[in-house]
Parts: C-alpha cells; structure tokens; sequence
C-alpha cells in the first residue's frame, strides 16, 4: 500500500503543474486499479502514467503535434495527449488500447525519449491491437522517462489505455528506428563495394542511390545516376558480382522485363543492360547456374516458364527460357537456391501461386542440380509438389541436423496453411502441427530465415510483422515486432541483423549472444561465393548456411553467412563447400567477429610448371597480355592479403588493370589442365 | 543504343518450348482471294501476318468502315485503358450465330467468330491527329479462342501481327487542353492470356448481354444492341431479358452500381473464381457484388504492403486513407497498381468514384 500511496502523492503533484483548464480523475480501487484522467495536452505537461493502470484519455485537444512520427501512418496528425512513463527497473513496457470498451476507435501511439523539441523515437504503434488499436511495446531502462504521446491521425476520440511492465527477458531482441534518406524502393541492403559492411542501395529509374555503412556505423550517401531504366525494380532485385569487378551488378525484376545496372571496373557507376524480351518478373536470384565459376542470373516469370541469363564469363549475358520451370503459364513466384539434398550443388526451389482452383502452375517445384548443367524436378518424390499457394519458402536447419528444412509460408490460404517441412533425406516430413505456425492465420508473400536473437536456432519473419523464434524443438514463438518484410543486413556492423523497412532501419538492439560472420571470396567459384555451402561446429552443434542472392519475395538481403552463437565462446572448425568442389577448413575461430574466407587455389587443381605461359608487359600500368594455351581460362588477380581483387575470363588473354592499386599481385590463371601463378606488379 | 552494345549484349536463345498457349507459327499464308472482297477469316490459315488481310474494313482501313458482316458493337461500362478510345467489331462465318448461355458468362459464339476491338488515342502530339494504336482479335477455332495483336504503322495504313508486347511513347491532348505523356503498353501474348482466362481456358469478357444491353449508334440510326444483333442472324432469339449492368459513370445511378460495375469490367477477369488470381478474398463479378464483402467492405488484405501498414482493410467504410482497394488503384508502381495489366496510368475518373463510394459506406467496421 505504501508503494500505490506513493504514486497517488506523485500524481497530484503532477496535476498541481497541470494547466487550469485541465482536469483529471484519479480513482484508486482495490480489484481494479483504474485511473480516470485528462491527459495533459502538451509535451511540456505530460500526465504520468504507471504500470498497472488503466487510463482514459478524453478528446484529443492538445495541439502539440507529436514529431518525429514512429509509428507507421506518417504525418498528418493535429491534436494530441501526452504522458510520462518513468521506468524503475529494466521492463518491457506494453501501451494497449487494445481494450473492448474502445470499439472501433482508431487510435496511434508515439513512444519517445528526450525532451520536447529534440525528441527521438523509442516506439510506437498504429494497429498491433484488434482492428485499429493500438498496442505499444518498448524496452525501457531503470531510471529513464518516456514520453507517451496518443494522437489525432485517425480520430480525436476518446478511449482508454492500460499500461503493464514485464520483467525485460535479457535473451529477448527488439528494434529501435534510425532514418535514412532512401530514394524509391529501397529494395536491397548489401555489401556492394566489398568492404566488409553492409550498404543500402535504394533505386529508381535513374538513379541509384547507395549509403555505404562506415566502419563507425554512420553512412556515406552516393546518388549514381543511370540511363532511364527500361524496366523498374518494381517486382524484386537481386545483387551480384557478375564481372568479378569487386563491385556488384543489380538486377532490376521488372513487369515487363528485366534490366541489370552493371557497376563499372572502379565502382563510380552503371551501365543499363535491358534485354527486349517480355518477362514478368518475380522473385529474381544470382547464381552459378551452370557451375562455370561464372555468376548466371536467374528470374521468376508469372505467366511463362522462368528465364535465365548464362554468363560466358566476359560479362555476356545469353537470355534463356525453358529448362528451369517450364510451366507454360508460369505461377513462379519464389525462387531460392539452397542445396536440399547435400551433395554441394545448389538446386533451386520454387514457391508458386496460382488462381483457377488448383491449377497445375501452383504446384511447386524443387529443381535438383544433376551436376551437368541439367536439372530435375523432384519436389513429388519429395513430397513438396502440392497446390499450395506461396510467393516465398524460408530455407533453414531449424532441428540442427545438417541438412535444409523449409517452411514454405502461405501467401493465401485458400489451398491450405502455412507448411513446415522437415528434411528427412529421401522425403520431407509435415511439421506444422503443434509447431505454431498452425495456429498462426497472418499471410504474406515474403518468408525469410535468419537467426534474429543469435541463440543458433534460426528463426522466421513473415507477416504480420512477427518473428517466428525457433524453439528448437519443432515450435516457434511468435513475437510482433517493429520490424515488417524487407531487406536484412546488418548495418551498424554490432553483429545482430538488422532490417531496412523504407527509409527506416529498424536497429536490433541484440543481446548478450555470440556471433560469427563469415564473407566469401570466390577464386575458381564466384567471387561471391553464392551457392557455397558454411557450416560451423561449436559446443552448440554444426550449423549450416547456403549462401544465396535473393530470398523471400522482393528483396535482397547481404550476402555472406551469419550465425547466432548464444553462450559459446569458440568456433572450433569452419567448413566452406565451394561450388567449384574446393573445400576450406579453418579451424578454431574467435566469435563476435567477421571471418574472410578467400577460396583456396592450391588445393584445387595442378600448379602448372613456370614455362607454360608468359606475361608482358610485367609490371604493367593498364593491361597484361598472358600467352599460352588459353581456351577456358579464368585469371584470379589476389591482392598481398589474399583477397581476390579482379576476376576475368582470360581466353582472349587480355586482361585490364587499370583499375588496381598500384602494388604487388599474384596473378593464378586457372585451366582445364591446372593453376599458374606469376608475380605481377601494377604502376 | 550505346548502354545496349556496351559490355554485354543479350542474345536471344531460342527455346522452342512444347506449349499449348503458344500462338501459332507465322507463316506466310496468302488469304483466298474473293471477288466481292468479303471478310476473310480462313481458320487454317489465322491469325494474318496483317490486319489487312482480314478485310474486316472497307476503305481506308483506319477509317474502320464495317465491311459486310462486321458488326459494330459496345459495352455499358467498358474496360479503362490509359485512356485508349476504342472501336468494337464482331463478324461471325455467314449463317451462323452466338447463343445465349447465362447474364453472367460470354455469349457462346460459333467457331469462326472474330472479336475485333482497336485501341486508338485522338489529338496525339506533335501533329494532334488521331493515332490508331493497336487492334486486337480473338477467333474462335476449334472450341477455342486464339489471340492475335495487329500494331499500327506510323501511316496507320496497316497493322502486322505482334504478340512479344512493347512499349509505345504517346502524348495525347485532352479537351482541356493538357498534354498527357504516356508509355503506352501494347501486350504480348501471355497478357492477353492473363486476364483472358478461365480455368486455364482462353475466353472473352465483354461480350456478355448484360453487358451489351444499351442502345448504339448504327450508320442506320441509333437502335437496340441486342435486338440489332437478333436482326443480323448473330443471336440466336429465345433468351430471357438480360439484366443490365450499371452504367459507371452515370450520375443517375447509385455510387454502389456504379462501382460494382466499374470492378465488374476491370477487376472481376482476375478476381472471380476460376481467374488469375482468385486465391484473394475480393469476388468483383457483377452478380457477386450485391453482398459488401465480395467488395473487399471491411476485410483484411492477405498482401500488406511495405511500407503502407495504414491500409488495415481492401475497403475501409468512410476511411480513403485505410482503403487498400483505393490505394493500388491510385497507384502507377506495377507492384502495386490495380488492375495490374492493361493501366499504366491513374484513371482519375474512378478513383474519384471510388473515392466518393467509400465515403458514403458507415463505418467503421466491427
């Protein structure tokens, strides 16, 4: 009693503050602690309000218009009511209005901390609650006072809200907002200049716009203009290295066709590749199609069978259809390349949709590498090809068994609900039932798996801005979060993934877990090792990631592989499954860092004796000229680090340096008959 | 052209896929010559590399003058098509006619009927002259309907066979006076196939006599569509009354007819059962929208869309900011827009309809 008395004193001292023409009600009962209360109007006389308790907020007369807005639903608001919450422990704070006497109110909460004029955002909400209520979480620190602002977007009516603490769980993630200047679809958030950080890379027609993440966690923004794209990023973007340049090409899947912006040799812009033919884009992918060593393209078509686009290694792009998805009508909305049957050739699963009562382009394909160039469909045996309607599949180890389990989201369910398959080798076996995602009625186009809370149990965001935490054990806890659908990376570099939604980054405030990520740089496999295979052994167990560009629908999050540690302190062995076959092995890795694995040549295949080829001239300012017998060959120029800095097709022999630093390279060129390596040196 | 050459060029590699959709081959078919020069639809030999060879017309073809047998037609509320006006033509074989088969579905025609429509803009910049655009026919053959797409030469004297789709500049003058800048979409194939469909199956829309049940201006007079096409020998007569859809935009007719008819014509070819997309909730057909909720009145979308977490509902009672219906129809973003194909402008028009229409629902919702 001693404790409620005390906040009743506070209160009237509040209110004794308070302007004359505002009055409030406080009534303290014994069952029911409700209070009945004229929220202060301005954010300089803010009403407190407590944990426990139930408060009424009259008709919005305040005319302090709560900015910066974090809460979806923009600007626009004109009155609102302010409160002040002051933490005493380490809490989760839930702000509900969620409550039946609210009706159909539409209400919308601001949560900040610092003071009026220079506020910044800590939460809010729009309609987490039933209908178009409100329900507010944050994460506040012992001592700190927030300020609670409801507004007028919608309606200016009255309504009630309660307010409740739990105990902060220290293991729990949650997201704080930071803006950032995005330009059109802010559609991707990847390493595009091969620094080890994560950018974000916004387009238009004309424009790219790129905010490369500094090692001090702010951002440098560049605006590259292009010729006016023939077809937008409209439907999906994937991001690639397909030059070996160090700085990655885009892929634009538009309605009508699919243009790629190819950065040039020093990364100061792109050069608009449009190809003429129709294609309805979907989800859209990088990847070593043909296992060539040179990165292919790959793009969904929704009403004609899916197209891809072979590179010969100069950069050429030869446009396909037919082969991967030949469904004459299409249906193709997910693509992701994952390898389900772990033999280290990436097959390629396809999540469809389509009306007309279960049409033949619904049923969804799992397109198994034969290693030759040549692919089956195997998604029947498998017991994956059903009527199912999915834009998306989310790939993942979720038992930590060593091989690709999927849950394959539902985007209606007209033909059935979410599906969580488990890889049992041969055939996948039904895990829905029990598992959460049962019982979950959100539906969306976008299901992507990371581990979001690093405990090493990957996790699944979908709809409903919830993450699906792995339990470990075949159920998941769904907990809504700031977060919705967008790309993933991890842009302040703290090793907890981060999401880009628009022109917000929702900031994983992470927690006390270990983490490892690792990059790659292909030599003979592609520069950026799309299509490898990672696996990390740790006290927790072996965990898998298969590097891939583009998953869920739209997006395309960073390209590496990043694993959740929870309490271990040691990696004891990294594996990389190259798909050129090479596989490096280091052992005894730190956590909580960024782990560079550049592909090993030496393994690989012969070192051919000094006198089979030549290089002229040595050092050389703008081009080397290799003679020798060339035909397939493949130069891989590494830096004193070891880091691959160029990669060409060097059948011509002919290879531009232009670009490099002035230095010292190793210069492998890599045939059908083994490697050569000479010292050369750029001026 | 110079970012095309440079650095990497897109080969086409020709896949010939084993497809039941595919239009047939092009060859060079030389249609039968007739001395009276009737119309000529050679089912062996369509779809023509070139619309002349129809002789659909008579004259300068882009007069679009009926040769005999060609009928011209309209519909209550016709499809918005970035603001292409229209021509509307049937031509069945001589002796043969459509029967009637419900209000709700297309006439059942005969094999050998060509549906005919032309897409053309008027006071087209700099010469401000009318330019025809594209003509489309669909020709029943065999039980099924084939598609063909016939682009306008620059002196609109004749039309050749294209169905890989393009892209065509256009800058249109309207009444007020304002110019218009458009990329205007001649489709391929699979687009026509996309909204053309039913259970996989290809079939027309418009022709369905409720919606063919007004009055047209003849070169005879003005007079009853469907009694016109009794009297030409193209309907078979013994059909009960058809009930007329509404007209858009008629300001005599209730804000609720005028919308369901307007999602009748735009929407309900992908959001009916059997269509494209009729895995979302929405049922646009004329005879489903009687009841709100095949309106999208008050339900959920299952497809939120990034970054707008506002619309909390397909149509939110008078509340335009939570509409979802409003915002992809007020969209010009191909991934978001509605109708998906065949706009790539905003009809103001019916956003303004749609936006009175929602205003005028009670609300909020339960």
């Amino acid at each position: 009693m001693d404790k409620l008395a005390a906040r009743t004193l506070q209160l009237n001292q509040k209110q004794t503050k308070g302007s004359m023409n505002q009055r409030y009600l406080f009534a303290l009962a014994a069952v029911l602690s409700i209070a009945r209360a004229q929220a202060q109007s301005t954010c300089a006389s803010p009403l407190p309000a407590l944990a426990g308790m139930t408060y009424t907020v009259d008709t919005m007369i305040g005319t302090d218009v709560p900015l910066p807005v974090c809460s979806s639903g923009g600007t626009g608001a004109t009155r609102s009511e302010w409160f002040l919450y002051t933490a005493t422990d380490y809490v989760t704070v839930t702000l509900s209005s969620d409550l039946t006497q609210n009706g159909n109110t539409d209400t919308r909460v601001q949560i900040y901390s610092g003071e009026c004029g220079s506020l910044t955002c800590v939460g809010g909400d729009d309609d987490s609650g039933t209908g178009l209520l409100t329900v507010a979480i944050f994460n506040a620190y012992a001592g700190q006072s927030y300020l609670i602002a409801w507004d007028n977007r919608y309606s200016s009516s009255g309504f009630d809200f309660t307010v409740s603490e739990q105990p902060w769980d220290p293991t729990a993630i949650s997201f704080t907002n930071q803006a950032v200047s995005t330009s059109g679809n802010a559609y991707a958030a990847v390493d595009m200049n091969n620094d080890g950080y994560d950018d974000i890379v916004s387009v238009t027609a004309t424009n790219i716009r790129v905010h490369y993440q500094q090692p001090d966690g702010t951002f440098n923004m560049v605006d590259y203009v292009t010729t006016s794209a023939d077809y937008t990023a409209s439907w999906s973007m994937a991001a690639g290295d397909i030059d070996g340049n160090g700085f990655l090409d885009l892929l634009y899947g538009g309605g009508s066709g699919v243009t790629f912006m190819v950065a040039n040799a020093d990364g100061t812009g792109f050069t608009e590749v449009s190809g003429p033919q129709y294609v309805f884009s979907q989800r859209s992918n990088f990847v070593d199609i043909n296992n060539d060593g040179n990165l292919d393209a790959f793009v969904c078509h929704d009403v004609q069978p899916n197209v891809y686009y072979i590179n010969d290694g100069t950069g050429q792009l030869s446009y396909i259809q037919g082969g991967l998805g030949n469904t004459p009508d299409g249906g193709n909305y997910g693509s992701i390349w994952i390898d389900y049957n772990n033999d280290h050739k990436i097959d390629l699963f396809i999540a469809k949709c389509r009306g007309s009562n279960q049409s033949p382009a619904s049923v969804d394909q799992m397109h198994q590498n034969n290693g030759d160039g040549t692919y089956t469909d195997v998604a029947a045996p498998l017991g994956l090809a059903d009527f199912h309607l999915s834009w998306s599949s989310a790939w993942a180890d979720f038992d930590l068994d060593g091989d690709m389990d999927v849950l394959i989201g539902s985007s209606s369910m007209a033909q059935g609900g979410h599906k969580l398959m488990r890889n049992d080798g041969a055939t996948f076996t039904n895990m829905t039932v029990g598992s959460g995602f049962d019982v979950f009625g959100g539906t969306s186009i976008e299901w992507v798996a990371h581990d979001f809370n690093n405990d090493g149990r990957v996790d699944v965001l979908g709809a409903s801005n919830t993450i699906h935490f792995n339990n470990g054990d075949w159920t998941f806890t769904p907990i809504v979060v700031t977060a919705s659908s967008g790309p993933i990376a991890d842009l302040n570099n703290d090793g907890f993934l981060d999401v880009l939604n628009g022109g917000t980054i929702r900031l994983n405030t992470g927690n006390g877990n270990n983490w490892l990520r690792v990059n790659l740089h292909g030599t003979l496999s592609n520069v950026n090792g799309i299509g490898a295979r990672v696996a990390i052994t740790s006290t927790l167990g072996t965990q898998i990631r298969d590097i891939k560009s583009g998953d869920g629908f739209r997006y395309m999050s960073f390209l590496g592989a990043h694993f959740g540690l929870g309490d271990d302190e040691l990696v004891e062995q990294v594996t990389v499954y190259w798909p050129s076959g090479t596989v490096d092995v280091i052992t005894d890795v730190a956590v909580n860092e960024v782990l560079d694995v550049t592909e090993s040549l030496s393994t690989a295949t012969a070192e051919l004796p000094a006198t089979a080829y030549t290089v002229s001239p040595n050092p050389a300012s703008d081009r080397i000229t290799i003679a020798g017998e060339l035909s397939g060959a493949t130069a891989i120029l590494l830096d004193g680090a070891g880091r691959v800095v160029l990669r060409a097709n060097a059948a011509d022999g002919a290879i531009d340096v232009s670009r490099l630093a002035t230095g010292s390279y190793v210069l492998n060129l890599v045939t059908a008959g083994g490697t050569w390596k000479e010292r050369i040196t750029k001026l | 052209m110079t970012r095309r050459s440079f650095l990497m060029l897109l080969a086409i590699v020709a896949i010939v896929l084993a497809c039941r959709h595919e239009p047939a081959e092009m060859a060079a078919p030389v249609p039968p010559v007739d001395s009276v020069a009737s119309v000529s639809v050679d089912l062996d030999q369509v779809p023509y590399p070139t619309l002349s060879q129809y002789r659909f017309f008579t004259g300068a073809m882009a007069a679009h003058q009926p040769n005999g047998g060609v009928l011209p037609y309209d519909v209550i509320t016709p499809l918005f098509s970035d603001y292409a006006h229209k021509f509307r033509f049937v031509w069945m074989p001589p002796g043969t006619s459509a029967s009637h088969v419900s209000d709700h579905v297309p006439l059942d025609f005969p094999n050998g009927t060509a549906l005919i429509k032309s897409f053309y803009f008027d006071n087209v910049q700099p010469a401000n002259v009318r330019r025809i655009l594209e003509t489309r026919v669909m020709i029943k053959r065999d039980g099924q309907w084939l598609f063909a797409d016939y682009v306008w030469n620059d002196e609109q004297t004749e039309a050749v066979l294209d169905l890989n789709g393009r892209f065509v500049p256009l800058t249109w003058r309207d009444d007020q006076g304002t110019d218009h800048v458009q990329q205007y979409r001649i489709p391929a194939w699979a687009e026509c196939f996309t909204c053309h469909k039913q259970n996989d199956v290809a079939m027309p829309i418009g022709p369905k006599l409720r919606n063919l049940a007004r009055t047209v201006e003849y070169a005879s007079g003005t007079a009853d569509q469907i009694g016109k096409w009794v009297d030409a020998g193209y309907l078979q007569p013994g059909f009960p009354v058809p009930q007329p859809v509404a007209r858009w935009d008629d300001p005599g007719t209730s804000l609720n007819d005028r919308v369901r008819a307007y999602v009748d014509m735009n929407c309900a070819h992908c959001h009916s059962e059997g269509k494209h997309c009729d895995y979302r909730p929405m049922r646009f057909a004329w005879q489903e929208t009687a009841n709100p909720v095949n309106l999208g009145v008050c339900v959920e979308p299952e497809d939120p869309l990034p970054g707008e977490p506002q619309l909390t509902y397909i149509v939110a009672p008078s509340n335009t900011y939570r509409s979802m219906l409003l915002h992809r129809i007020s969209s010009t973003d191909e991934a978001v827009r509605m109708p998906l194909l065949g706009r790539t402008v905003v009809h103001a028009e019916a956003v303004e309809l749609a936006t009175e229409w929602i205003n005028s629902l009670p609300g909020p919702c339960n």
